[in-house]
């Protein structure tokens, strides 16, 4: 319970004054000499049970009514049950909103969604707390400070379609108070919980809660949370699209998947329309989905004869639990050459990787190898390649910022392992001495679920457990193993950034694995590279809302136009609102990533554990309700020292005056005094 | 008669001269010494008839009934009731309880509070008075842990003097054994008497009854004045009270207003028990509280049994 006025509570003790008066009054006996004793020792035997038990609820009923009267003068607030943090007014109170798609989610019964019943519920609260100062953190930019009302229409509050980085936003906080918060801050939180909002296994978590420990202000968390699954609801998204010829016509060939986003139990196979637009064309499939998941593979949309085959679409599903999931923005269009640069030292090895660059993987693609000395590097075509394929020395100087240019506009890169290992290191990573294997060993592990090794779009795994790998390079530096060997030596292997650095560290020639021999997993390998180096290069190019690709591309010199999308969101958070951008010559879809489909709610405790250590309560948020979470309760500590008034004077009336014997009355004082007894 | 010139603080001449115009009269035949006003179980010489006997020879020829051996013809003796004096003992009870008087002011104004023996004083004092102003004997027992003092009935005024003596010397102080006492006077007083006892009577009703009853079968004529303090009846102290018991029992702690309802429920239950005993044990009882005047309760007890004897 929190109050207002805590300092009010400083006047509890005086709950003791009864009992105090009590004791004074025991204390002020008088002394008489008496002859009736006889009558005193069988009233004192009368005492019954009840009559002390009488006694202390008389007691106990007035030192209620002290606490009554003390904790209402303190205006205390109702933050319920569970919130049993106390503190008073906060001079400082930041809102974080989740407003991720998963927030859009509502109650059949209910019109608001989870974020517009949280957004109204914290206007409320905080109106009620009247906070000096109250600060909203949108997505990107400064704290904004608005009134509590305003959260209810905030534009910066709105619905989006990225997740929300709750740790981040807590790390704005702390900056800000840190900075400028001189006295209480309340840091208000209102989310669903979803794992890929929280992101509890990042280890941020712990270095923050410490960084909140410590901070000479006291903080306070408050959680809204709206836990409750959406029921029923189903998410559609475009896993896959690409443009390919029949004669002279264009066909859209796209892969759909629709997700279960809450599954309890054994699923009721339903059956739903798929409806596509494209150019105003409407088409409508309809898929069964029996299980968590359902998938409309190489579905194809004719595009017509016309010279360019950049366009977008949309695909919906009928209205659900949650509006935000149910549609996806899509955008195609030819693809780009398919050019890769290969750098190689030996030629042997230069000639795999140009073989396996150079073959494009479907007739409709245009693929090329360059062959690039290492002294002509700076004369490669570096703005047409979407990958490098690097046999050799990393790179170093002048070759290094090149690489490095390449690799910020999205560029991917494959280093080889050179036969005589230097020094040298890029990207954090260097190479140090070669270890033969014999016998030769197999990959062991891989990630199957994700980058340049995972499993196929049908499911099936790449036969990476077929390699055989007689020789290995060492590699330095800090890197994410993508396929391991027996022992934990790394094959293949990632910076942990994500920048697009890879490596390999044995060489495609026969004498160092079998890699060229089996083929597919390299081809596979390559062939992925390109086509992430692809993406930046497309035309068309899809998006998830909120990702550094899509801030970093909506924050650039082209400026981002609406084609498709919802009104009233902010052109400055294009990159986190789903639509359709025409971004300079390209067209960019953004929409809400995977993880909003899939991630589960995490448990209380898991969320109560970010905040260990710290003040913290949590408070289940009503979807519907408009109600504030927090609402003073002085009323009800009133009525219930009037009721303790009451129960105390109706205990403290005589008993004489309800007994049924009469000659008891006689003795009263104040009745009948002495006739009676004498008649 | 009265020729005794020290000053009695209980004796208030005035109300005595008033009441001595109510005689006192036993309710019960007395067996007397002297003629006096009382009625007789023997056959006397009063002019009061009471019944034919048969003639038996060596009765006085005096006596018979001539009238009725003329319509008759058989002899008769008229015979008359005997007048004769009676003996009042009295008992007062000086145990240490009879030292209580209330602090509250008197509910009748003009008359102070007084502690019950003080009020005990006044009645004995005008019962003695008014017994020996007609002629009977008066004696006296206090009654304490057992019996103080003692004067047997005589009826000379130098003896009630004696016993006005005993009246003024008495103080209150001990237990109570009252039950033990009356059944010792019952034994040690032959001759038949009014026994008026006065006393707080706080001790256990069952106790009493035995000795009532035993007063009754040796023929006594028992009344009974019972003082009560009001303060002892209200019970309404206002403050938490450490009670010193008067009769050396021990001290009790209570917080008045808590047990006042316990109090009074025991008290009636003490008083109602105690007047079925006065009722089966045919003790003439009178309940008094000592903040009225003393002479309304002397002339309420004698206008009483005057009453009573008219009716016989």
């Amino acid at each position: 319970m929190t109050f207002l006025q805590p300092w009010v509570l400083a006047a509890l003790p005086l709950v003791a004054l009864p009992l105090i008066i009590h004791l004074i009054n025991q204390r002020r006996f008088q002394t008489v000499q008496w002859g009736g004793m006889m009558f005193l020792v069988a009233a004192k035997a009368l005492s019954s049970g009840y009559s002390r038990l009488r006694h202390w609820l008389i007691m106990l009923l007035r030192m209620l009514a002290v606490a009554g009267v003390i904790l209402a003068v303190g205006r205390p607030l109702s933050r319920g049950w569970l919130a049993l943090a106390g503190g008073g007014r906060p001079d400082t109170a930041i809102v974080i909103l989740d407003t991720s798609p998963s927030m859009q989610a509502r109650d059949p019964n209910v019109a608001d969604s989870k974020l517009a019943s949280g957004r109204r519920q914290l206007a409320q609260s905080l109106a009620t707390l009247a906070p000096a100062h109250c600060l909203f953190l949108p997505a990107t930019g400064r704290p904004l400070e608005i009134e509590p009302e305003e959260l209810i229409d905030l534009p910066a509050a709105a619905p989006t379609a990225a997740p929300t980085a709750i740790a981040d936003r807590l790390q704005t906080a702390y900056d800000f108070i840190r900075e400028n918060a001189a006295g209480t801050a309340e840091i208000w939180i209102c989310s669903d919980g979803r794992a890929n909002d929280w992101a509890i296994d990042t280890g941020g978590w712990a270095g923050m809660r410490d960084a909140f420990a410590k901070l000479p202000q006291q903080v306070r968390f408050q959680l809204v949370a709206f836990p409750a699954p959406a029921v029923g609801n189903l998410a559609v998204r475009v896993t896959d699209q690409r443009v390919q010829r029949r004669g002279e016509a264009r066909e859209l060939v796209v892969r759909v998947q629709v997700t279960r986003t809450d599954v309890q139990g054994t699923p009721e196979p339903v059956t739903i329309p798929l409806k596509f637009e494209i150019d105003g064309v409407v088409t409508v499939v309809d898929l069964a989905v029996t299980g968590r998941e359902a998938v409309l593979a190489d579905h194809v949309l004719p595009l017509g004869r016309g010279a360019e085959a950049r366009g977008h679409g949309r695909i919906s599903i009928p209205a659900d639990a949650n509006p935000a999931d149910n549609e996806f923005y899509f955008v195609f269009d030819d693809p780009p050459p398919r050019v890769t640069l290969v750098v190689a030292d030996d030629d042997g090895v230069g000639r795999l990787l140009e073989l396996a660059a150079s073959i494009p993987p479907s007739k409709d693609f245009e693929s090329r190898a360059d062959r690039v000395p290492r002294g002509a590097l700076a004369t490669a075509a570096w703005d047409e390649a979407a990958a490098v394929l690097w046999q050799g020395p990393l790179p170093s100087g002048r070759e290094a910022e090149l690489v490095g240019a390449f690799l910020a506009r999205g560029g991917q890169v494959i280093f080889f392992p050179p036969e005589h290992p230097v020094a040298e290191s890029f990207a954090g990573i260097s190479w140090r001495t070669w270890v033969s294997h014999e016998p030769a060993l197999a990959p062991e592990q891989w990630r199957t679920d994700q980058d340049i090794l995972a499993n196929t779009l049908a499911g099936g795994a790449l036969p990476l457990g077929e390699l055989m790998i007689r020789r290995t390079c060492e590699l330095a530096g800090e890197v994410v193993p993508l396929a391991s060997l027996p022992g934990g030596v790394p094959l293949f292997a990632r910076t942990p950034t994500g920048t697009g650095v890879y490596c390999c560290t044995t060489l495609p020639t026969s004498r160092d694995s079998s890699l060229a021999g089996e083929g597919i997993v390299f081809y596979a390998m390559v062939q992925r590279a390109i086509d992430r180096g692809l993406t930046p290069l497309a035309g068309a190019r899809q998006l998830d809302a909120g990702s550094a690709a899509a801030v970093q591309a909506q924050g650039g010199t082209a400026a981002w136009t609406r084609l498709v999308g919802p009104d009233g969101a902010l052109s400055s958070d294009a990159g986190f609102v789903s639509g359709v951008y025409a971004a300079g010559g390209r067209l960019v879809a953004v929409n809400r990533p995977l993880a909003e489909d899939t991630a589960p709610v995490l448990s209380d405790e898991r969320i109560d554990a970010l905040f260990r250590g710290l003040s913290y309560a949590r408070i289940s948020g009503e979807p519907g309700s408009g109600e504030s979470v927090v609402q003073e309760i002085w009323r009800a500590f009133l009525i219930a020292m009037l009721v303790a008034l009451v129960a105390e004077g109706i205990l403290s009336l005589p008993r004489s005056q309800s007994a049924s014997d009469g000659r008891s009355r006689s003795f009263a004082p104040g009745g009948r005094p002495l006739e009676e007894a004498l008649a | 008669m009265f020729s005794d010139r020290q000053p009695r603080s209980f004796l208030d001449p005035a109300a005595l001269a008033r009441l001595a115009g109510v005689p006192l009269v036993a309710r019960r035949p007395m067996v007397g010494s002297v003629s006096g006003r009382h009625a007789s179980p023997h056959r006397g010489s009063s002019v009061e008839f009471a019944e034919y006997r048969k003639y038996v020879p060596g009765d006085d020829l005096r006596r018979l009934d001539w009238r009725a051996f003329g319509r008759s013809d058989r002899f008769y003796v008229k015979e008359y009731e005997a007048d004769t004096n009676l003996r009042l003992m009295l008992v007062l009870d000086t145990s240490g309880s009879m030292a209580y008087h209330s602090i509250k002011p008197a509910a009748v104004p003009g008359v102070q509070p007084l502690s019950k023996l003080d009020y005990a004083r006044r009645i004995c004092g005008g019962l003695g008075y008014l017994a020996s102003q007609q002629g009977d004997a008066v004696g006296i027992t206090c009654a304490a842990g057992g019996i103080v003092r003692s004067l047997p009935a005589r009826r000379s005024p130098a003896h009630l003097r004696l016993v006005f003596d005993v009246l003024d010397e008495a103080a209150p102080a001990g237990p109570t054994r009252l039950p033990d006492v009356l059944h010792e006077l019952a034994e040690t007083t032959r001759q038949r008497a009014l026994v008026v006892i006065v006393s707080d009577l706080f001790m256990p009703p069952e106790d009493l009854a035995s000795a009532f009853g035993h007063l009754q079968f040796r023929r006594h004529d028992v009344a009974v004045f019972q003082l009560l303090d009001p303060q002892e009846l209200a019970f309404d102290f206002q403050r938490p009270t450490r009670f010193l018991d008067l009769e050396g029992g021990g001290t009790i702690f209570a917080d008045p207003i808590e047990i006042a309802d316990r109090y009074h429920q025991a008290v009636a239950a003490y008083l109602e028990q105690l007047r079925g005993i006065m009722l089966e044990t045919g003790v003439d009882y009178h309940r008094v509280a000592t903040d009225g005047p003393a002479e309304q309760v002397l002339a309420r007890f004698l206008v009483g049994r005057a009453a009573g004897r008219s009716l016989r």
